[in-house]
């Protein structure tokens, strides 16, 4: 196949190079990666299975890591909150980009380039910046609980980030501010594709606006659905900048702690960067092994389409 | 031409590989000495103390510069034993002291043991034994408080009662004697319609001053040391422990504590709360005594021991020195660090760690301050519990994650016996 390509134009059956070449144009990015990614992730795998302070000598334990973390309730809830902040990084924000895509495609608005702009920069701020205005606009005093009580609302005022109860929901809020943007530009990108003629043919056989969203856009959109959900999905498994930021490290109690802040905390805090590690590994097996399923039925489905 | 192409490109990457690989080699120093040092003093007015104490002693060493770099404590608890081990690193930086702090650091082999330099600098003098136990630790790094001198501190800090004075004239208030006379007082400040204690519990950490002062009040040093140096037999099932949780809660539920300080943080919402007059007391460390003489003036603030339970004993009261000024094992100039570590924790030092409102560890004459200051409130607070042996402890030391346990206590997540069992489980588990 790639012999065929790399075939002189003039039709010669005499590759123009040698096989290896182009691995060989590879080699550089590959090297990056291999430094800093590859070689990073092997290491911690390997950290994993010893008892290592982070600057001791590791001592090898097998998988007593493992046996520990099977156990550890705290690990447990730490990936249940992860659980409920997917809610807010993924499921909300793309119903919400979905939303916002059909109100700025489907109308001809002027500035919707601004809007468009305005609505996308919280995904492009930095994740402290982020977290450090919501800590001021969540604050006790800060603007929401003053705009409750302008409004008579005395009794909704709370010290948000510290509530038992709604600390993890104002924690989510924030991350859904935060992913939709990127939601919004995938599917209003995925918008450019669709083909004008369907909505036509949609409108002169009387659909209505929900039914153009609900036969038209939505199928028309599935690849950046699908992109957006690995995604965020991701996102809300791995998030951390914006829970330490928030929360001073999982607050009240342990209410927000997700894994990548336990995963911080045993290896930097508590000292147990080999067990820190074990959790990392973890985590990495279970963001690989969804995104993998959700690929293999997205490729499945296409198959079985391409086949009828 | 395609073969010349692929050896390029080989080249291209064999350059960017070696680039890749070559480790910043230290700068090579002709008479020049540079000793990089990592300290805690990132406040303003610390800052300029501390800019004035290396310009004296650059002063005094000819061709040594001191690159000093300022973390917050977090950042230095997590970040040091990493830059100790890499190139490039500090020679000197301040070590928090404890089994996640200095212990690890020691058994890693990254810190200098300083005994040497102690008998050299006359170090002992400076302590009472019982605080240079702080900052020993057993050669493997397990056992805290005996084998090695791995720091030395220059400040000391005692979790205290701030108050400001006005409101207790106002109020015909006194310093309380027992802590009976201080929860009336709680009562009598509550029943004026003010706030009677600032507080934010947001960064969790303050949590634990709270908890851990009536702790105290109900204590031995004994329990306390058996728990905080995990000694045979040390337990958090204590009646004091109970007690103090049972306490803190009626507290919380009288309504004694700044209203949403689940949500004010320490640096601004809680130290805002006190320097506007939305509470009276503020129970903190003497850390705070330099921002609060300069913000509201010297008699405007008075400092006292938070009181014993049978108003008998010695208040004993969370306390300690401060982070200790450690010295890289590996270092090119151990006796120039060590004459450092001399420097800053020296004479000269307390001094103006003193007219910056900081405490220094070494005992200073009362009398030499100003009567009714703040500074001699702090100052005579820590003489007392220093002479009489009442110095306490710090929980976090050996449970890095006791203020969440703590929150959720004061939020009603848990009742006091379900606390005290959670620490306890938590501790055992930790053993």
């Amino acid at each position: 196949m790639l012999a065929r390509l790399l075939r002189t134009p003039g039709g010669t059956s005499k590759p123009y190079v040698r096989l290896y070449q182009p691995y060989l144009f590879l080699l550089p990015g590959f090297a990056i990666y291999l430094v800093f990614v590859l070689i990073p992730i092997a290491s911690t795998a390997r950290y994993s299975f010893h008892e290592w302070t982070g600057f001791s000598d590791p001592e090898y334990i097998g998988f007593g890591n493992y046996r520990t973390l099977i156990q550890d309730q705290e690990f447990w809830n730490a990936l249940g909150h992860n659980a409920f902040f997917i809610v807010f990084y993924t499921f909300l924000p793309i119903l919400l980009g979905l939303f916002l895509t059909s109100l700025m495609t489907r109308s001809k608005l002027p500035g919707m380039v601004i809007f468009r702009t305005g609505l996308f920069i919280p995904q492009v701020m930095s994740p402290i910046v982020v977290g450090i205005i919501w800590r001021w606009l969540f604050g006790f005093d800060g603007p929401i609980n003053e705009v409750l009580r302008a409004v008579g609302l005395e009794s909704a005022v709370r010290p948000w980030l510290g509530d038992f109860t709604y600390a993890r929901y104002a924690v989510g809020v924030v991350g859904t501010w935060v992913e939709y943007g990127l939601a919004m530009v995938l599917f209003i990108a995925g918008m450019q594709s669709i083909d004008e003629d369907l909505y036509d043919a949609a409108t002169a056989f009387g659909a209505n606006a929900w039914q153009q969203f609900r036969y038209v856009t939505l199928p028309g959109l599935r690849q950046q659905i699908l992109v957006a959900f690995i995604v965020t999905f991701i996102a809300g498994l791995r998030v951390f900048d914006l829970v330490f930021v928030l929360t001073r490290g999982g607050g009240p109690g342990k209410e927000t702690t997700v894994v990548s802040l336990l995963i911080y905390q045993e290896a930097f805090q508590y000292r147990r960067a080999g067990y820190g590690a074990a959790m990392a590994v973890v985590l990495t097996v279970i963001i690989v092994s969804v995104s993998a399923l959700v690929l293999y039925f997205q490729s499945r489905e296409e198959n079985e389409e391409q086949a009828s | 031409m395609p073969k010349s192409k692929s050896v390029l490109i080989l080249l291209v990457l064999v350059a960017l590989l070696a680039g890749l690989t070559q480790a910043s080699a230290p700068a090579t120093a002709q008479e020049e000495v540079t000793l990089v040092v990592w300290d805690n003093w990132t406040r303003d007015a610390e800052q300029a103390m501390i800019d004035q104490l290396n310009a004296e002693f650059e002063e005094a060493h000819p061709g040594v510069t001191i690159q000093r770099e300022a973390y917050d404590t977090t950042d230095l608890t997590n970040i040091l034993p990493l830059a100790m081990s890499e190139a490039g690193g500090p020679d000197v930086a301040m070590i928090n002291q404890g089994y996640t702090g200095m212990g690890p650091m020691v058994e890693a082999g990254l810190l200098l043991p300083l005994d040497d330099y102690a008998g050299q600098f006359g170090w002992a003098d400076r302590y009472a034994e019982g605080l240079h136990n702080r900052n020993s630790f057993s050669d493997d790094g397990a056992q805290m408080g005996e084998g090695g001198l791995y720091g030395v501190s220059n400040t000391a800090e005692v979790v205290g009662v701030f108050y400001h004075k006005p409101v207790f004239e106002e109020l015909g208030l006194e310093v309380p004697e027992t802590l009976a006379d201080f929860e009336a007082m709680l009562a009598t400040i509550a029943e004026a319609g003010m706030t009677p204690i600032v507080f934010g519990s947001l960064d969790a950490w303050p949590a634990i001053h709270e908890y851990s002062a009536i702790q105290h009040a109900y204590s031995s040093l004994a329990e306390i040391e058996d728990f905080l140096y995990r000694r045979e037999g040390g337990t958090f099932d204590t009646e004091a422990n109970l007690q103090a949780a049972q306490t803190l809660v009626s507290w919380v539920e009288s309504g004694y504590f700044s209203p949403g300080y689940e949500g004010m943080d320490y640096d601004n919402a809680t130290l805002g709360a006190f320097l506007n007059q939305e509470g009276v007391l503020w129970i903190t460390g003497s850390w705070m005594a330099g921002t609060l003489a300069t913000e509201l003036g010297e008699d405007a603030v008075g400092f006292f021991l938070f009181p014993p339970a049978d108003g008998e004993a010695a208040p004993l009261s969370i306390g300690g020195v401060g982070l200790a000024y450690g010295v890289r094992a590996d270092t090119e100039n151990p006796d120039l660090a060590a004459e450092y570590v001399d420097w800053v924790t020296g004479p000269r030092a307390a001094e103006l760690l003193l007219a910056e409102g900081f405490l220094p560890a070494a005992a200073v004459d009362v009398e030499t301050l100003p009567e009714g200051s703040l500074t001699r409130d702090v100052v005579e607070a820590w003489n007392t519990i220093s002479s009489e042996d009442a110095v306490g402890h710090y929980l976090d030391w050996t449970m890095p994650d006791i203020a969440a346990f703590i929150q959720e206590l004061m939020a009603g997540q848990s009742s006091p016996e379900e606390f005290v069992q959670a620490v306890e489980e938590a501790y055992q588990a930790e053993q």
